[in-house]
Order: structure tokens, then sequence, then C-alpha cells
């Protein structure tokens, strides 16, 4: 392929799912079977992305084609000067296999939609925001700039809020809309910010043409503290989207939305966007704004896992732990372990929408019951389910041969790594614990699900496995959890394809001053050049650390993961310890995880109630101030009135009256002027000539 | 002389086209007089050809027909460039969209048996605004003038059977003899001045001491009473509403935009090549200084916008209503000459072309949906959002574009007006221009009430447009919104057309 063709086909790929959403929203009621229409358009989208990425990775790896086009042309603007608006695209490898990736996952949604949503009142509508989500994520995987990649990302937002709230009778639903809305503006605020911060100083959105600048020394304002400023502000839109604390709190709730849309937007792929902005502005950030964001990070990872411990809603469980696995790619693109943070993003975006689309399939079976203490035994019954589900959790939960264990192998090897070159060892030690956790809550769920005797007889009698349409998905993206994707060594990413050949760690331009040792390669322009082609452009001080840190952190993992799965086979599956007495016994800990540590109440007593209250204060300030001071000037004017109530009598009206009789002259005139006589018409042409002339006589 | 005379011919092969076209027609009119449905074929054969000779001028600056007998310079009468061609490619395309709204309206009858006048008089308004575009020589654009107006008054009286019809032709007649008398003297003192009719020559000569100032103004004042009334600049325009109502609407649309469209190019090029002394590096013009224009139009544009706006308000017929709002929409398009830039200039080809797509299109939705009811009051228009959603949609997206608010491109022609208001320092002008916008959103958006928000009282069937309709929104319509997103090429495009031959 060329590379004209490459780019014309990655924006044909864009554009089909907004063909089908405009189809979907105008010809939906009519043609009810559009849907099939939709569901194939995608799916062509994704059989285009397939050429795409296999032309990519073939032919262009390591390169970046990109189309632009002027959007807005200023020209010469006064005290600004040319002012230009460039939009376009880019492709290069991260991008494509992003491009892969959405479009997979969306194609399979779209597929287990039409069982999993049949008889829904809104049928096509359901379809038709899928393919404006599927739309906005695609524009922002393959947008160049930051302003088309903040309209995107706006627009996501807006399509995540409509399927939230796509059940808008149910309260909750509707209330998590909102929610994730507000939420979400609050990161998306400081987004803009930092956006405009850059565009104010380089007077373009380009990414290529900031990162140039900046390589160059030209800082904004030229200071690297607004560098960094611009940084953490670019993050915080990420913070936002990607649900990391202290903005995790909507990503929970929506999960009132169709569980299909839980897999596609709030696991797989437009929470993971956020992760997907930090990787394309990493080369801008500096020292400090990495420690920022690998704080952040490790706080939502750690976090996240603690609630997910105890809590019994199948899709709740799912949601803290997606909030929790997203920590770690902030953390590890924070810690500068960049290509694993995107590897993780990749194999989490497979095994998460499996479980999701997995528990769709047991609450689908059980007639839409999420709570698991009402589950149990559900192997027997849905035995393709259960086993992807099953293969799905060996990935999160890092056990060799699955993509997981890779993945986040590299990431704790990097906490480590930066642990010994920076000193901060509570990142590591954060990292590993969330390690244990994950594989103990993940199996925790699986057991109370799957194993064990039936606790509601009734509901388990009618459950049945699902139909292909759903399982179909499944199987698919089981088998993405599997290494052999990835690399052929079951136990080490960097020798594979995915990591050597595909995603290489792009040159930090930041100012050596500005940026940690480690990420400076040290090397000059050519030998950065041949640095890329093997594959990772750190210095040689982190490219030895992450080596001795890989075997070390692969045994602890190893060692933690196996020991959460063991606690957890100890007290779901064989019962060794008594449950209710350990929960009394740490009852203020169970209490404070079950309850989400009190986030949402804590914000309900701030933020909220804090809103309500000034409100209430403004509104009482207006209710007895200003109308008071009204009323009071009011009764004054009373007075001022009747005394002057005569003197407007005799004068005033008389000046009134007459300017009224006047203005209706006027008016009357006005009207008369279009009498529809020809000859009073040309009356007034004459007359329009000689007052023409009157003021614009030349003395 | 007659190499002269060959050699220029290569240039004006639009024009030529025409006149054989207009021939054709009326020849095949008397030949199939039993048969004409091929008439309209044959003239729209005709308007691409003449469109494909245009777009194939539009690089080319050049004089034609210079007189030999001039000694020391040589002036044509007329002037190719590439301004002119915008013009001219414009008048073509909004001719090409009238036929079609011609075949699609049901308002003339008898049309059927009128078929070849209808076409050769549309030819006739064609030429005659082609060569006014192009032409730099008093005489020529008296003369094209007069082949335009004689043109357009018998078409605004083609319905003979309507009294109103009948009425707007009459009072259009009597009004554009005034007012082309009145040209006529101008152009006479104008002559007596100078001793020249050609604009390049009364511009090199009116820059001497010795011209008297009066007599000059007044006879500027009297030019631009003739073009005034072309574009229905207020005080010019009483003929505009009565004629636009009483005309056949596809006539109205018509005269609303490619006859306006021919005098704003015959203003402009009056403008530049008659007392522009010289253009500066960004653009600006410097007049010479015997007459203040720049005053005179930004008088006359406030006062015909703010009239056009004002007396729109309280019109319940859409047809009228759309008439005063071609009036106050000629107010803004003045604005962008009184600038006296290039910048402005190019603002005037942007809200041209953008204003052919709206306008048009305002004119067919009406039509369409007269041709059902029966009836142009705001009243029937009651609930018509439900009944036609197509229809309702499309008479908003090109009202919005009207007032001109985003995501149209009536909000680019708008903003590029502005911002060469602004760029020049004319902020109170832009003010008062912004206010003038507002008002109008108040009758524009009250077509939008009426349709959505006001239920009908009396039962009325559902109105599915043909599928030629539908394609003729269509092309209006993505163009308005493609547009208003992505408005690069037009500007680009505009920018490359602003230079008029200079002096």
């Amino acid at each position: 392929m060329s590379e004209i063709s490459i780019i014309n086909i990655s924006i044909i790929i864009l554009l089909l799912p907004l063909v089908s959403f405009v189809l979907l929203i105008f010809f939906g009621k009519k043609f009810p079977k559009l849907y099939l229409a939709a569901t194939g358009v995608v799916f062509v989208a994704l059989v285009l992305s397939i050429a795409v990425t296999f032309g990519m990775l073939t032919s262009y790896s390591g390169e970046t084609l990109s189309f632009s086009f002027t959007w807005i042309d200023f020209g010469n603007v006064p005290s600004i000067g040319f002012l230009s608006i460039e939009l376009g695209f880019e492709i290069n490898n991260v991008t494509a296999l992003m491009l892969f990736v959405v479009n997979l996952i969306s194609a399979l949604v779209h597929l287990y939609s039409i069982e999993y949503m049949r008889g829904d009142i809104r049928y096509t509508r359901y379809f038709a925001y899928l393919g404006i989500f599927t739309f906005s994520m695609l524009g922002i995987v393959i947008t160049n700039n930051l302003l088309m990649m903040y309209i995107f990302w706006e627009l996501v937002g807006l399509s995540s809020y409509l399927l939230i709230g796509f059940w808008f009778e149910k309260d909750s639903a509707s209330d998590a809309g909102k929610k994730a809305f507000l939420v979400n503006r609050v990161g998306d605020i400081g987004m803009w910010i930092g956006i405009l911060i850059l565009f104010t100083h380089y007077k373009t959105f380009t990414f290529s043409t900031i990162f140039e600048q900046i390589s160059l020394g030209n800082l904004p304002f030229d200071s690297a503290a607004a560098l960094t400023t611009a940084g953490i502000l670019i993050f915080l839109g990420a913070v936002g989207k990607s649900a990391q604390f202290p903005l995790h709190v909507w990503l929970p709730d929506a999960m009132e939305g169709p569980t299909p849309v839980s897999a596609l937007i709030h696991a797989a792929t437009m929470v993971a966007a956020g992760v997907y902005l930090l990787v394309k502005i990493f080369v801008i950030l500096t020292a400090d704004a990495m420690l920022v964001i690998a704080v952040v990070g490790g706080v939502t990872a750690f976090v996240a896992a603690t609630i997910a411990l105890t809590q019994n809603d199948i899709k709740k469980v799912l949601a803290y732990s997606t909030v929790s696995q997203l920590g770690y790619m902030v953390l590890a693109v924070g810690v500068g372990a960049y290509a694993f943070a995107f590897f993780h993003l990749v194999t989490h975006a497979f095994f998460k929408a499996c479980l999701f689309l997995g528990s769709g399939s047991v609450i689908h079976a059980m007639h839409h019951e999420q709570d698991i203490r009402y589950m149990g035994g559900l192997r027997k019954k849905m035995p393709l389910t259960y086993y992807t589900f099953l293969i799905s959790t060996l990935a999160i939960s890092g056990v060799p041969l699955f993509s997981g264990f890779l993945s986040k192998d590299g990431i704790l090897a990097g906490t480590l790594a930066f642990g010994s070159l920076t000193g901060h060892w509570l990142l590591p030690i954060i990292g590993f614990t969330v390690a244990a956790m994950t594989a103990f809550y993940m199996f925790r769920l699986v057991i109370i699900t799957f194993h064990g005797e039936p606790r509601n007889k009734e509901k388990y009698d009618h459950a049945h496995e699902s139909k292909w349409v759903m399982t179909a998905p499944l199987a698919v993206l089981s088998l993405l959890s599997i290494f052999i994707f990835y690399t052929p060594n079951p136990i080490s990413a960097d020798a594979g394809w995915f990591l050597n050949k595909w995603i290489s760690t792009p040159q930090t331009v930041v100012p050596a001053e500005a940026s940690f040792d480690f990420m400076q390669s040290g090397m000059n322009k050519h030998e950065t050049g041949l640095a890329q082609e093997s594959g990772i452009v750190h210095s040689v001080q982190y490219t030895e650390a992450m080596h001795h840190a890989h075997y070390p952190a692969m045994f602890l993992s190893l060692i933690l993961a196996g020991l959460g799965i063991l606690i957890a086979f100890i007290f779901y599956q064989w019962k060794k310890v008594d449950l209710e007495k350990l929960t009394e016994k740490l009852n203020s800990l169970y209490k404070f995880s079950l309850n989400k540590w009190y986030i949402d109440e804590f914000y309900h007593a701030t933020f909220i109630s804090g809103t309500i209250r000034s409100a209430d204060a403004l509104s009482w300030f207006d209710y007895y101030i200003i109308d008071g001071i009204v009323n009071a000037s009011a009764s004054i004017t009373r007075f001022v009135s009747r005394l002057s109530g005569w003197f407007d009598t005799f004068i005033v009206d008389g000046l009134v009256n007459f300017s009224a009789l006047f203005s209706g002259f006027i008016g009357l005139s006005f009207r008369r002027l279009q009498t529809g006589k020809v000859q009073t018409y040309i009356v007034f042409v004459v007359f329009a000539v000689l007052v023409l002339l009157l003021f614009f006589r030349p003395f | 002389m007659i190499n002269e005379i060959l050699n220029s011919i290569t240039f004006i092969y639009p024009e030529l086209a025409v006149s054989i076209f207009l021939l054709i027609i009326v020849l095949v009119d008397l030949v199939f007089h039993k048969d004409k449905k091929y008439i309209p074929y044959i003239s729209l054969a005709g308007l691409v050809i003449t469109g494909i000779l245009v777009l194939n001028q539009i690089g080319i600056t050049h004089f034609a027909f210079v007189p030999q007998l001039s000694a020391v310079k040589k002036y044509g009468m007329m002037t190719i460039d590439p301004f002119g061609s915008y013009f001219k490619l414009l008048v073509v395309v909004t001719s090409i969209l009238i036929i079609f709204f011609t075949i699609a309206s049901e308002e003339v009858i008898d049309l059927k048996e009128r078929l070849g006048e209808f076409h050769a008089l549309i030819y006739g308004m064609i030429l005659g605004m082609l060569v006014m575009i192009s032409a730099s020589d008093l005489i020529l654009i008296y003369l094209s003038l007069e082949l335009l107006s004689l043109s357009s008054y018998v078409l605004a009286g083609f319905l003979k059977l309507r009294e109103r019809s009948s009425e707007a032709s009459l009072k259009y007649v009597i009004y554009g003899s005034v007012s082309s008398g009145l040209m006529l003297f101008g152009i006479s003192i104008i002559y007596g001045l100078t001793g020249s009719t050609n604009l390049y020559v009364i511009n090199s000569l009116i820059q001497g001491p010795q011209i008297n100032l009066f007599t000059l103004s007044f006879s500027s004042i009297l030019m631009f009473v003739g073009i005034g009334y072309k574009i229905s600049a207020a005080p010019f325009h009483f003929w505009t509403p009565d004629v636009y109502e009483g005309a056949p609407i596809s006539i109205t649309a018509y005269l609303s935009v490619a006859s306006k469209a021919a005098g704003f190019a015959l203003l402009i090029r009056f403008i530049q090549t008659g007392f522009t002394s010289f253009i500066s590096e960004d653009g600006y013009w410097t007049l010479i200084a015997v007459f203040d224009w720049q005053a005179l139009l930004i008088a006359i544009s406030i006062l015909t916008m703010t009239l056009g706006n004002f007396s729109a308000l309280w019109q319940d017929n859409l047809k009228r209503m759309l008439a005063y709002s071609s009036i106050a929409h000629a107010g803004y398009i003045l604005l962008g000459i009184a600038v006296l830039s290039n910048q402005g200039l190019i603002a005037v080809l942007i809200y041209f072309f953008v204003y052919m797509l709206m306008n048009i299109g305002a004119f067919y939705v009406v039509m369409l949906i007269s041709n059902k009811t029966g009836s142009e009051n705001i009243d029937d228009y009651d609930g018509l959002g439900a009944k036609a959603p197509f229809l309702g949609v499309a008479l908003a997206i090109f009202l919005i574009s009207l007032t001109g608010l985003p995501p149209t491109a009536g909000f680019i022609a708008k903003l590029y007006l502005f911002i060469a208001l602004i760029d020049a320092n004319m902020i109170v002008v832009a003010i008062i221009a912004l206010l003038n916008t507002v008002v109008s959103l108040y009758y524009y958006v009250r077509v939008l009430k009426h349709m959505y928000l006001t239920k009908s009282e009396r039962e009325q069937e559902n109105i599915t447009p043909s599928i030629g309709s539908l394609v003729y929104l269509l092309v209006l319509l993505i163009p308005i919104l493609f547009f208003g997103i992505y408005f690069t090429p037009i500007v680009e495009f505009a920018r490359s057309c602003v230079s008029l031959l200079g002096i």
C-alpha cells in the first residue's frame, strides 16, 4: 500500500461509523432492520483497519504518515501575525494498532448487542449511538493535532453520556449520565487550558510542530514550569476520561448503561483514550509532570483495588478493576515505561472487554440479576462463558502464558527501575500490592459466580448459555488474551514483535535540565535513529535498570498473584476461614472498602452540598437584601414620585404627548412611503437625489 | 480596426455563446411551435457551454474592443478580469438554478405554450448581465443595463392574467425608465466634463485640477441612482417589494440574486476603475479626492439594511418578507464595498456566493409550499415542520444561514464581512450591522416558530417533495453546511478572484 492510500483508507474508516450514525438516526424508525447495516459497516471498517495496520507494520514501521489541510486561514491578524489553523490526520504504529483495537472491539460489541439489546424500545437508536461513539473514538486515534483531539474528546464524552443514560426512564441511569458528564467536564476544562497554553505560544495545534519547537529549545513562555503546567493540565483531561483518582467516581456509576456499552466504552476504548493521550504527548512531559502522573496513577490503582475487594455487584467489581488497571497504565507512563503502558492498554482492552461481555452474558442469563451473592454454580450452565471469563481472569491476574502477565510484569519492572533510579520506592510497593489484590478479587468474582452451589435456585434453573452472536465475541477476545499474539516467549515480552518491532519509545523533546536523567538517551541524532530501530530510546542507565528489574519483578509478581489466587480459593472455594468473623474483626476496614472510601459521600458533603448551600445563600441574599433594597427604594420612589407627579402631569406629559404624536407621525409616514403608487416613488427618487447632493456636495 | 475587433472576439466567447443560443431559442420556438418541451434543455445546454467558456477565462486579464483612435493609452470598452469572471460564473450558475426552479414551479400555468419567449427573455437578461459585468465604457454600461432591464420588465409581468403581476411590471417599467433616465443624465454630464466615456480615461482626467467638483458629484450621484435601482439600495428600492411580490416567484428569486450581482459588479468596477488612484500593498484603495464615495456608501448601506430589516419585521407574506430581506442583504454587501479594500471585496465575493445558495433555496421552499397550499402567507406555515419534515428542515437551514448563524455558510459570509470592517477600523458601522442582524433574527425565526411551535388549525395533508426537488434542495443545502464548517476553499477562490484590471 502506498502512503496516500493508507491515509485515505484511515479517513474512510473514520467516516464509516459516522455514515451508520446518520443513517440510523434519520431512517432508523422507518427501516428497523438498519441495525444490520450498521453492524456490517463496522465490520467493513474492521477489515479496512486490519489492512491499514498490516500495511503500516510491514511497509512503514516506525514512520509517521500524515495529511493535513488548512481549516481556517485568518490571514494577517494584527498583533499576532499570520494565523491559520491546520487540521489533519497522522498514522504511525501506535495509531494503526489502536485503530485495529477500537474497530475490533466495536465490531464485536455491535455483534453482541444484536442479541443482548433485542426487544429494546430504542433498538436502532442504540446502534446509532454506538456509531457516533466509534466515529469519535477513531477521530481521537488518528488526529494529528490537539484541537481535533479536543473536539473528538468532547464527542466521546457526549456519546458516553447518551449511552450511560440510554435507559433514561430509570432515575439512576439518567443521574449516572449527568454525573459522568459533569465530572468529565472538570477534567476537560483543565485539558483545554493546557491546550491553550501551548496554542497561545506556538500558534498551532499540530503535535509534530509543537514537539519540534520544544526540541529546538523553544519552551512555552520560555519556562520549563509552563511546560510542566501544560503537561499536567492536559493530563487532567486524562484524569477525567480515564477515571483517575480523584475524578474516578463517575466510572462505577456509568455501569448503569447497557453492559455491551460498558465493555466498549467504559472498559476497552474510551477510558483508555486518556492513556492514549498521554502516550501522544509523552515526549513533552517534564520530570515533575511525570512524577505527578505516576503518583496519580499509583494512588488510583491502589484505591480502586481496595474497593474492588468487597463489592457485590458483578459490574461494579469489574468497573473498579478497570479503574485500577487504568491506574497501572497511567503509572507506567509516569515512570517512563511508555511501551508497556501502551502494551497494557491493548491487552487490557481485550481481556476487560471479554470480562464485561462475559458478565453481560451472565446477567442476560440471570434475567438482569447483577448481585453475585445470588449467583453460583453457573459453570455447568454456561460453560463457554465460564471458560472465556476464566481465561480473561487469568490474564488480568497476571498468570504466565497470558497477555496480562506480560504487560503488567513490564509495568512493575518499570516501577522497580524507576524506584532504583530516583528513590521513589513507594510506587513499586503500591504496584505489587495492587497485583496481589487484583488476583484476589478477580478470583473471588469467578468463584462466587461460577463455582459452588447455586444460591438462587429459581433463577439458576432458568439460566442458559447465550446464543452464538454473544459467545463468539467472547471466544475471539479470550483468544487474544493469550501470549502468542504478542511474543513467542511466554515469560518475557521484550523479544516479542509487539515491543521489539511495533512499539518504540520516542525520544523526549524536553530539555535535559527539566526531564529525568534516564529519559535522555545521551546520544546524538544519528545514533538516536539507530536506537529507534532497536526499540528503546532511553539512557543505558534506564535500560540496565529495566533489565535488572525484570526477573525480580517477575518472580515477585508471580508469588503475589499466586498468593492472591490462593487466598481467594481458601476464602470462597474451600471456605477454610469463617468470613463473617473476619469481616467482624476488620469491620471498619471492610465498611471503608465497601463504601468506596466514602469518596462519593465526601464529594456530596463538600462540592455538591457546597454548591447547593451557596445557591441557597445567594437566593437568600437575592430575596432579602436585593429585594429589600428594591422594596426600600420602591417606597422612596413612591414618595418622590408623588412629588414629581404633578410635575409629570403638567410638564413632562406635555412633552411626551408631543413626541408620541411626532413618532406616530414618523411611523405613519414610514408606512406611507410604500404607497404602491409609482408616481410617489419617483418623487422620492428625485427627492433622494437632491438630499444626497445636499449632503455629499464637495463644498 | 477589423483586426482589433476580430482579436477582441476571442475574449467575449461567453457573451457570444449566449447571443447564439438566444437566437437558437427564438428560432426553435418559431419552427417547432407545437412541441416546445425541448426548449429548457436547449437553454440549459447553452448555459453549461457558457459556464465552461467563463471557466476558461478565469485567469485571463485583458482589454477587448480597444478603439484605435485614442492616441496615447489603449483602453478597451470591455475588461476581462478574474473579478468579472467570478461574477459571470455566479450569474451563469444562478441562471441554471433558476431554469430548474422554473421547471418545478406551477405558478405560470400557461408556461408550456410560452416557453420560447420565457427562455429568450431570460437569455436577454443573461446577455445584459454578462456585458454589464465587464463593461468599462459608460455607453456600454447604459446599453447593457437597459437590455437587462427591458427583459426583466417583461418577465416581471409574465403572469399576464394576474393583476398584481401586470401592475408590478408597469411600475417596474416606469420606475426603471426614470432611474435609467437619471443615469443617462449623469453619463452625459460626465461626458461633458471629461470628453470621454471610458472609465479609465475618465479616471485619469478627473485627477486634474480643472474639474468642476460640484458637477462631478452631481453626476456621480445620478450614476449611483441608476446602479442603486438595480441593486435595490434604499432610497431607490421602492419598486422592489411590489415587483418581487407581483412577479412569478422564479423571477423574483432570479432578480434578487443574479441582477443584483450584476449591479454590484458594475458598482465595484465603476468605483474602482473610475475613481481609485492607487491600491496600497495591504489592499486598501485610495480614491481620487473628488467625491466621498465611502461616506455615501456607508450612509446608503446603513439606510438600506435598517429599512430592509425593519420593514421585513411586519410582513406576513413570505415572498414579500424575503424581498425586504434581500434589500437588507444588499445593505450588508454594500458595506463590504464601503470598506474600499481588497479584504472587503473578498467578503463581497464570498457573500454573493453564499447568498445565491441560501436565497434561491429559501425561495424554492416557499415556491414548493405555495404549489401545494396556494398561499405564501405565514399562517399557512403553521405546523409545517411535522407535515413536511424535509422542507421544514431545509427552510430552517436556509433561514438560519440568512440570519448568519453558525454552522452555516451564512455565518462565514458575515464573519468575513465583519473582519473586513474591523480591520479597516469601522467599528461603529460594524456594530450597527450587527444590531441589524439581531433584528433580522426576529423575522427569520418567526417563520420557524410558525413551522414548529404553532399548531395548525386546519387539516393539511403531508407535503412530500418530488425526487427532483429533493436533489435540488440537497444541492443547495450541502454546500451551505459544508462551507459553514470548512470554508477555506471558497475563501481561497474569492481571494484569487479579487483582482480587477487595474489603473
